[in-house]
Protein backbone atom coordinates (compact mmCIF):
# COMPACT_ATOMS: atom_id res chain seq x y z
CA UNK A 1 0.00 0.00 0.00
CA UNK A 2 1.37 3.43 -0.87
CA UNK A 3 1.60 5.82 2.03
CA UNK A 4 -0.71 8.85 2.13
CA UNK A 5 2.00 11.23 0.94
CA UNK A 6 2.55 9.13 -2.19
CA UNK A 7 -1.13 9.01 -3.13
CA UNK A 8 -2.04 11.21 -6.07
CA UNK A 9 -3.96 14.38 -5.37
CA UNK A 10 -5.19 17.44 -7.25
CA UNK A 11 -5.43 21.02 -6.03
CA UNK A 12 -7.56 23.74 -7.56
CA UNK A 13 -6.20 27.13 -6.52
CA UNK A 14 -8.77 29.87 -7.00
CA UNK A 15 -8.39 33.65 -6.73
CA UNK A 16 -10.29 34.84 -3.72
CA UNK A 17 -9.76 38.51 -4.69
CA UNK A 18 -12.16 38.07 -7.64
CA UNK A 19 -15.06 37.34 -5.26
CA UNK A 20 -16.67 34.86 -7.65
CA UNK A 21 -20.12 33.45 -6.88
CA UNK A 22 -20.32 29.82 -5.71
CA UNK A 23 -21.48 28.65 -9.14
CA UNK A 24 -18.83 30.61 -11.00
CA UNK A 25 -16.11 29.27 -8.71
CA UNK A 26 -17.33 25.69 -9.17
CA UNK A 27 -17.42 26.00 -12.96
CA UNK A 28 -13.93 27.53 -13.16
CA UNK A 29 -12.50 24.85 -10.85
CA UNK A 30 -14.15 22.16 -12.96
CA UNK A 31 -12.56 23.51 -16.12
CA UNK A 32 -9.20 23.09 -14.37
CA UNK A 33 -10.04 19.60 -13.08
CA UNK A 34 -11.15 18.28 -16.48
CA UNK A 35 -8.27 19.84 -18.43
CA UNK A 36 -5.67 18.64 -15.91
CA UNK A 37 -7.13 15.12 -16.00
CA UNK A 38 -7.12 14.93 -19.80
CA UNK A 39 -3.60 16.28 -19.98
CA UNK A 40 -2.30 13.93 -17.26
CA UNK A 41 -3.93 10.96 -18.94
CA UNK A 42 -1.54 11.42 -21.81
CA UNK A 43 1.61 12.03 -19.79
CA UNK A 44 0.95 9.92 -16.65
CA UNK A 45 -1.78 7.36 -17.47
CA UNK A 46 -1.05 5.00 -14.58
CA UNK A 47 -0.99 7.82 -12.05
CA UNK A 48 -4.38 9.04 -13.28
CA UNK A 49 -5.82 5.55 -12.98
CA UNK A 50 -4.52 5.24 -9.43
CA UNK A 51 -5.95 8.65 -8.58
CA UNK A 52 -9.38 7.83 -10.02
CA UNK A 53 -9.49 4.46 -8.25
CA UNK A 54 -8.70 6.10 -4.92
CA UNK A 55 -11.57 8.59 -5.20
CA UNK A 56 -9.91 11.29 -7.32
CA UNK A 57 -8.97 13.51 -4.36
CA UNK A 58 -9.48 17.21 -5.08
CA UNK A 59 -9.07 20.20 -2.84
CA UNK A 60 -10.02 23.79 -3.51
CA UNK A 61 -7.52 26.29 -2.08
CA UNK A 62 -7.58 30.06 -2.10
CA UNK A 63 -5.02 32.48 -3.48
CA UNK A 64 -5.08 36.14 -2.43
CA UNK A 65 -4.00 37.44 -5.83
CA UNK A 66 -2.77 36.73 -9.35
CA UNK A 67 0.90 36.96 -8.33
CA UNK A 68 0.61 33.94 -6.04
CA UNK A 69 -0.83 31.89 -8.89
CA UNK A 70 1.90 33.02 -11.28
CA UNK A 71 4.59 32.07 -8.77
CA UNK A 72 3.01 28.65 -8.12
CA UNK A 73 2.60 27.72 -11.76
CA UNK A 74 6.30 28.38 -12.33
CA UNK A 75 7.25 26.23 -9.34
CA UNK A 76 4.86 23.43 -10.29
CA UNK A 77 6.12 23.30 -13.86
CA UNK A 78 9.73 23.33 -12.67
CA UNK A 79 8.86 20.33 -10.49
CA UNK A 80 7.41 18.53 -13.52
CA UNK A 81 3.81 18.56 -12.29
CA UNK A 82 0.75 18.74 -14.54
CA UNK A 83 -0.74 22.25 -14.52
CA UNK A 84 -3.69 24.06 -16.09
CA UNK A 85 -4.30 27.79 -15.96
CA UNK A 86 -7.95 28.71 -16.43
CA UNK A 87 -8.78 32.04 -18.04
CA UNK A 88 -12.36 33.16 -18.01
CA UNK A 89 -14.13 33.53 -21.33
CA UNK A 90 -15.81 36.64 -19.95
CA UNK A 91 -19.43 35.64 -20.52
CA UNK A 92 -20.42 36.54 -16.95
CA UNK A 93 -19.08 38.41 -13.91
CA UNK A 94 -15.47 38.95 -15.10
CA UNK A 95 -13.62 40.64 -17.98
CA UNK A 96 -12.51 38.16 -20.71
CA UNK A 97 -9.07 36.64 -20.12
CA UNK A 98 -9.09 37.01 -16.33
CA UNK A 99 -7.02 34.23 -14.72
CA UNK A 100 -9.36 32.51 -12.26
CA UNK A 101 -7.95 29.11 -11.23
CA UNK A 102 -4.69 27.16 -11.32
CA UNK A 103 -5.08 23.39 -11.32
CA UNK A 104 -2.13 21.20 -10.28
CA UNK A 105 -2.15 17.41 -10.54
CA UNK A 106 -3.08 14.66 -10.30
CA UNK A 107 0.44 14.33 -8.89
CA UNK A 108 1.96 12.69 -5.82
CA UNK A 109 0.50 14.42 -2.79
CA UNK A 110 3.92 15.08 -1.31
CA UNK A 111 5.03 17.06 -4.38
CA UNK A 112 1.88 19.18 -4.31
CA UNK A 113 1.96 19.77 -0.56
CA UNK A 114 5.52 21.05 -0.86
CA UNK A 115 4.23 23.91 -3.03
CA UNK A 116 0.88 24.81 -1.49
CA UNK A 117 1.26 24.10 2.23
CA UNK A 118 0.85 27.81 3.08
CA UNK A 119 -2.47 28.21 1.22
CA UNK A 120 -5.82 28.09 3.01
CA UNK A 121 -8.87 26.06 1.92
CA UNK A 122 -11.27 28.18 -0.11
CA UNK B 1 -4.23 21.07 -26.64
CA UNK B 2 -3.91 17.43 -27.68
CA UNK B 3 -7.50 16.58 -26.85
CA UNK B 4 -7.97 14.69 -30.08
CA UNK B 5 -5.11 12.34 -29.42
CA UNK B 6 -6.49 11.76 -25.92
CA UNK B 7 -9.89 11.00 -27.34
CA UNK B 8 -8.41 8.54 -29.77
CA UNK B 9 -6.80 6.69 -26.89
CA UNK B 10 -9.97 6.26 -24.89
CA UNK B 11 -12.38 5.79 -27.75
CA UNK B 12 -10.34 3.86 -30.30
CA UNK B 13 -11.25 3.22 -33.02
CA UNK B 14 -12.18 6.69 -34.18
CA UNK B 15 -15.10 8.22 -32.22
CA UNK B 16 -18.39 7.15 -33.69
CA UNK B 17 -22.04 6.91 -32.80
CA UNK B 18 -24.81 9.50 -32.92
CA UNK B 19 -23.67 13.08 -33.41
CA UNK B 20 -25.08 15.91 -31.27
CA UNK B 21 -27.48 18.20 -33.06
CA UNK B 22 -26.46 21.57 -31.59
CA UNK B 23 -24.07 23.01 -29.02
CA UNK B 24 -23.30 20.91 -25.95
CA UNK B 25 -22.93 21.73 -22.26
CA UNK B 26 -22.70 20.05 -18.88
CA UNK B 27 -25.11 21.03 -16.11
CA UNK B 28 -24.37 20.47 -12.42
CA UNK B 29 -27.26 20.37 -9.99
CA UNK B 30 -25.89 21.06 -6.50
CA UNK B 31 -27.72 19.73 -3.42
CA UNK B 32 -28.52 23.03 -1.71
CA UNK B 33 -29.93 21.30 1.37
CA UNK B 34 -26.40 20.34 2.50
CA UNK B 35 -25.26 23.96 2.97
CA UNK B 36 -21.75 23.23 1.72
CA UNK B 37 -19.11 25.96 1.64
CA UNK B 38 -17.98 27.43 -1.68
CA UNK B 39 -14.71 25.48 -1.84
CA UNK B 40 -16.48 22.25 -0.96
CA UNK B 41 -19.02 22.80 -3.74
CA UNK B 42 -16.21 23.53 -6.20
CA UNK B 43 -14.44 20.26 -5.37
CA UNK B 44 -17.68 18.24 -5.59
CA UNK B 45 -18.62 19.77 -8.94
CA UNK B 46 -15.04 19.07 -10.06
CA UNK B 47 -15.56 15.39 -9.21
CA UNK B 48 -18.76 15.38 -11.24
CA UNK B 49 -17.08 17.05 -14.21
CA UNK B 50 -14.17 14.60 -14.34
CA UNK B 51 -16.42 11.54 -13.88
CA UNK B 52 -18.90 12.74 -16.51
CA UNK B 53 -16.03 13.40 -18.93
CA UNK B 54 -14.70 9.86 -18.51
CA UNK B 55 -18.16 8.36 -18.86
CA UNK B 56 -18.84 10.35 -22.03
CA UNK B 57 -15.51 9.15 -23.47
CA UNK B 58 -16.84 5.62 -23.30
CA UNK B 59 -20.51 6.10 -24.05
CA UNK B 60 -20.97 9.29 -26.06
CA UNK B 61 -17.60 10.16 -27.62
CA UNK B 62 -19.09 12.43 -30.27
CA UNK B 63 -20.82 14.52 -27.60
CA UNK B 64 -17.61 14.70 -25.59
CA UNK B 65 -15.62 15.77 -28.61
CA UNK B 66 -18.06 18.53 -29.53
CA UNK B 67 -18.23 19.75 -25.94
CA UNK B 68 -14.44 19.91 -25.59
CA UNK B 69 -13.96 21.56 -28.98
CA UNK B 70 -16.44 24.31 -28.09
CA UNK B 71 -14.82 25.28 -24.78
CA UNK B 72 -16.41 22.73 -22.41
CA UNK B 73 -19.33 24.91 -21.33
CA UNK B 74 -20.52 24.22 -17.78
CA UNK B 75 -23.42 25.59 -15.75
CA UNK B 76 -24.17 25.22 -12.03
CA UNK B 77 -27.75 25.30 -10.72
CA UNK B 78 -29.44 24.79 -7.35
CA UNK B 79 -31.29 21.59 -6.48
CA UNK B 80 -33.53 21.44 -3.40
CA UNK B 81 -32.36 18.18 -1.85
CA UNK B 82 -31.22 14.62 -2.62
CA UNK B 83 -34.72 13.51 -3.68
CA UNK B 84 -34.91 16.41 -6.15
CA UNK B 85 -31.55 15.42 -7.67
CA UNK B 86 -32.71 11.81 -8.08
CA UNK B 87 -35.98 12.93 -9.73
CA UNK B 88 -34.00 15.03 -12.20
CA UNK B 89 -31.71 12.08 -12.88
CA UNK B 90 -34.70 9.91 -13.78
CA UNK B 91 -36.07 12.53 -16.19
CA UNK B 92 -32.64 13.06 -17.75
CA UNK B 93 -32.04 9.36 -18.32
CA UNK B 94 -35.44 9.07 -19.96
CA UNK B 95 -34.25 11.80 -22.35
CA UNK B 96 -31.06 9.90 -23.20
CA UNK B 97 -28.81 12.26 -21.23
CA UNK B 98 -25.74 10.87 -19.46
CA UNK B 99 -26.04 11.27 -15.68
CA UNK B 100 -23.40 11.08 -12.96
CA UNK B 101 -24.04 11.18 -9.21
CA UNK B 102 -21.38 12.45 -6.82
CA UNK B 103 -21.41 11.12 -3.26
CA UNK B 104 -19.14 12.75 -0.71
CA UNK B 105 -16.44 10.68 0.95
CA UNK B 106 -17.20 12.55 4.16
CA UNK B 107 -13.74 13.91 4.89
CA UNK B 108 -15.09 17.39 5.69
CA UNK B 109 -18.25 19.39 6.42
CA UNK B 110 -21.03 16.83 5.73
CA UNK B 111 -21.95 13.20 6.58
CA UNK B 112 -20.17 10.50 4.58
CA UNK B 113 -22.11 9.26 1.56
CA UNK B 114 -24.24 12.40 1.10
CA UNK B 115 -25.42 12.98 -2.46
CA UNK B 116 -23.79 16.31 -3.29
CA UNK B 117 -24.06 16.83 -7.06
CA UNK B 118 -25.88 15.49 -10.11
CA UNK B 119 -23.89 16.04 -13.31
CA UNK B 120 -25.84 15.96 -16.59
CA UNK B 121 -24.26 15.68 -20.05
CA UNK B 122 -22.36 16.64 -22.02
CA UNK B 123 -25.54 16.99 -24.05
CA UNK B 124 -27.33 19.39 -26.38
CA UNK B 125 -28.18 22.77 -24.75
CA UNK B 126 -31.89 22.77 -25.60
CA UNK B 127 -32.50 19.22 -24.42
CA UNK B 128 -30.78 19.89 -21.09
CA UNK B 129 -32.81 23.09 -20.69
CA UNK B 130 -35.99 20.98 -20.77
CA UNK B 131 -34.77 19.25 -17.61
CA UNK B 132 -33.00 22.04 -15.68
CA UNK B 133 -34.01 25.27 -17.43
CA UNK B 134 -36.32 26.31 -14.58
CA UNK B 135 -33.71 25.92 -11.84
CA UNK B 136 -31.92 28.92 -10.37
CA UNK B 137 -28.27 29.52 -11.14
CA UNK B 138 -25.93 28.89 -8.23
Amino acid sequence: MPSTVEEPSMVLIARKDLKMSAGKLAVQCSHAAVTCTLSARKSHPRLVERWMNAGARKICLSSDDLETIQRLIGQAQAAGLVTTLVKDAGHTELPPGTVTVLGIGPSPRRSIDALVSDLKPY
Amino acid sequence: MGFRSFLHRITAPHPSGPSPNGNCKMVFVVNHNLKMGKGKIAAQVGHGAVLATMKAGEKKPMYLEKWLASGQKKVCVKGTDAAHLLDLQTSAERGGILTTLVHDAGHTQIPSGSLTVLALGPHVDDILDEITGELKLL
